[in-house]
């Protein structure tokens, strides 16, 4: 029997699988798959000031974006509430972060994360904030709530570097992930060791990679101050909307609608194999905060 | 130092400007992923045998990361080359890209990488002089590809050229399936390229199989699967608008995507069937 071979032509005229499908692979608007429902929350804020002259991030203005993105995104009227909600003082607590020399995430965003962590009345003893080495670090090895926090980039392999790719590094041999353009990645968050534990995913996008090329993926000429957080509980929600903020950009950069290759079908599989969350634009209810000029979405 | 090494030493400068050489590392394809973990892929599509990476450094500088690539034949080295370049420059070896704080060339069986970030204005030196350098020290050039050479050039872009082994590299600029439906691999040769101007592009595909069945057969699993209401020869608009066909010359199958007219798919059809050679 053969393989069910999907096309552009199919994520064209279906409209079911069109809507994740389309945006993640061709760079279909949300408005081509129907009305908008009220769905996953996820809240994009952006602020003009966050970057200095040199693209690094202020830290007064992360902690302020992140903590109206994560009261926004739970609803709830001040920051202490909404960590509150998210952890317990009895949790241990991993915030998995993603070190890539040339886009790691911002030292001062994982700061102010901790300090929340801290404020919600966890102990210093049970936080831990890493990439590299998670599977030997205790914390991690015993935690009880994981935050995943990384920035959004381009990649060789997967198409994109996402929040579900994050926890690649919690697997013993990450290459065994690497087939098919890391299509089942999302696999990984079913794991006993991880399954249900992820309370909080920002995607940064402050400084987004939108091209890769070379060796080491990465020329300072393909990141622009987008000056964004995206933030959810769902990470297939938050990656397929900051996929469709890259594709954005590289369609005013490069002046067509250039897809990501390889398309990030991860992102994709994650919701229709793995129903690990949603990346269909329709089912996501995008909150946008602070700064809208060149949103992109 | 092994002999493989000492092959690719030769090549680079142990100094440029103030940076001298802090260390050296090769890579085989076992080994890749170590270097550019979810990255290496890239390279082995591309028969990568082995590279050199060569770090140098001087005081109050960002380190200079030089990555000579052995990717076997001058078909390869110019492929994955192609695989990101935007236009046409010949600075350095047989072509080259500079953005800001890289710098790509090709020259013969060899692809060669110089980072360096930040950038700032000694490094950039420093980054232009180690290339000269490589390109001086290469001393034979490499053929491209036949099947360049059969590519229509009116309203080509030079410049987006894509030559491929692999078919994941099918949707560089159009995504048409990420399945394996023309059975391209490491037998056949395939190139990508784009027509037209001012956002108004059309996609040529160009594949050359070993033998004329294999080619047959993809046309008819492209037809199966992409354009089942066509036929050899036949122009389909889709369901974007634009208009697709297809068909096989010899031993070489043509693919035309996204064009916004027929007559440009027949054109651009036509000037293949006239380059094909007779064989």
């Amino acid at each position: 029997m053969d393989k069910r071979v999907y096309t552009r032509r199919d994520f064209l005229k279906h409209t079911v699988v069109a809507a994740a499908a389309g945006s993640i692979y061709m760079h279909l608007p949300a408005r081509l798959v129907g009305g908008r429902t009220p769905g996953t929350r996820v809240v994009l804020i952006r602020h003009e000031e966050v970057l200095d002259s040199l693209n690094r991030p202020k830290a007064p203005v992360i902690q302020q974006m992140l903590d109206e993105a994560v009261t926004a995104l739970l609803n709830v009227s001040d920051p202490l509430t909404a960590w509150k909600s998210l952890i317990s003082p009895d949790d241990v607590v991993g915030v998995k972060t993603n070190s890539w020399n040339y886009l790691p995430t911002p030292d001062v965003l994982n700061a102010a994360i901790r300090q929340r962590v801290l404020d919600a009345g966890v102990p210093e003893k049970s936080v831990s904030v890493r990439d590299r080495g998670v599977r030997n670090d205790p914390v991690f090895q015993n935690a009880t709530a994981l935050i995943n926090v990384r920035p959004l980039r381009s990649h060789h392999w997967a198409g994109v570097g996402t929040l579900i790719k994050n926890y690649i590094i919690f697997t013993p041999q990450p290459s065994a992930y690497h087939a098919d353009a890391c299509a089942d990645l999302a696999s990984i968050w079913k794991q006993p060791a991880l399954a249900g534990k992820t309370r909080l995913n920002i995607l940064v996008m402050l400084t987004p990679l939108f091209h890769g090329i070379g060796p080491h993926h990465y020329s300072p000429r393909y990141v622009w101050p987008y000056q964004g957080l995206l933030v959810g509980r769902d990470p297939v929600a938050v990656d397929s909307t900051g996929v469709r903020i890259l594709q954005a950009k590289r369609q005013i950069f490069f002046g067509d609608h250039r897809p990501l290759n390889p398309p990030p079908k991860h992102i994709f599989l994650a919701d229709t194999r793995h129903r690990l969350g949603t990346a269909e634009p329709a089912k996501i209810n995008l909150i946008r905060l602070g700064w809208q000029d060149d949103v992109l979405i | 130092m092994c002999s493989t090494q000492a092959n690719l030493t030769r090549y680079l400068p142990d100094e440029a400007e103030s940076w001298s050489t802090e260390r050296d590392q090769v890579y085989t394809p076992e080994t890749l992923y170590s270097y550019i973990d979810g990255g290496a892929e890239l390279y082995l599509s591309y028969d990568f045998r082995q590279m050199l990476n060569r770090v140098y450094s001087t005081p109050g500088q960002p380190d200079l990361q030089v990555d000579l690539f052995d990717m076997g034949t001058s078909y390869n080295a110019f492929g994955v080359f192609s695989h990101s370049r935007e236009s046409v420059d010949t600075t350095f070896g047989q072509g080259s890209q500079y953005v800001p704080g890289l710098l790509l060339f090709w020259k013969d069986r060899y692809y060669v990488s110089i980072l360096a970030s930040p950038e700032t204005a000694e490094s950039k030196t420093a980054m232009h002089r180690i290339a000269a350098t490589i390109d001086q020290r290469i001393l034979s050039t490499g053929p491209l590809p036949d099947i360049l050479g059969m590519l229509p050039g009116d309203s080509l872009l030079p410049g987006s050229i894509r030559y491929f082994h692999h078919h994941i590299w099918l949707n560089s600029y159009y995504y048409v399936t990420e399945s394996n439906i023309l059975d391209i691999d490491e037998t056949t040769d395939a190139i990508l390229a784009q027509y037209g101007s001012g956002g108004r592009y059309r996609y040529l595909l160009l594949v050359g199989y070993p033998d004329t069945s294999r080619a047959s057969a993809a046309l008819d699993n492209f037809l199966r699967h992409y354009l089942p209401e066509g036929g050899e020869s036949s122009i389909i608009q889709i369901e974007d608008g634009t208009f697709t066909g297809c068909q096989v010359t010899g031993r070489y199958f043509a693919a035309v995507l996204g064009a916004r007219k027929a007559a440009a798919v027949h054109h651009l059809l036509t000037g293949i069937q006239a380059a094909v050679p007779q064989e």
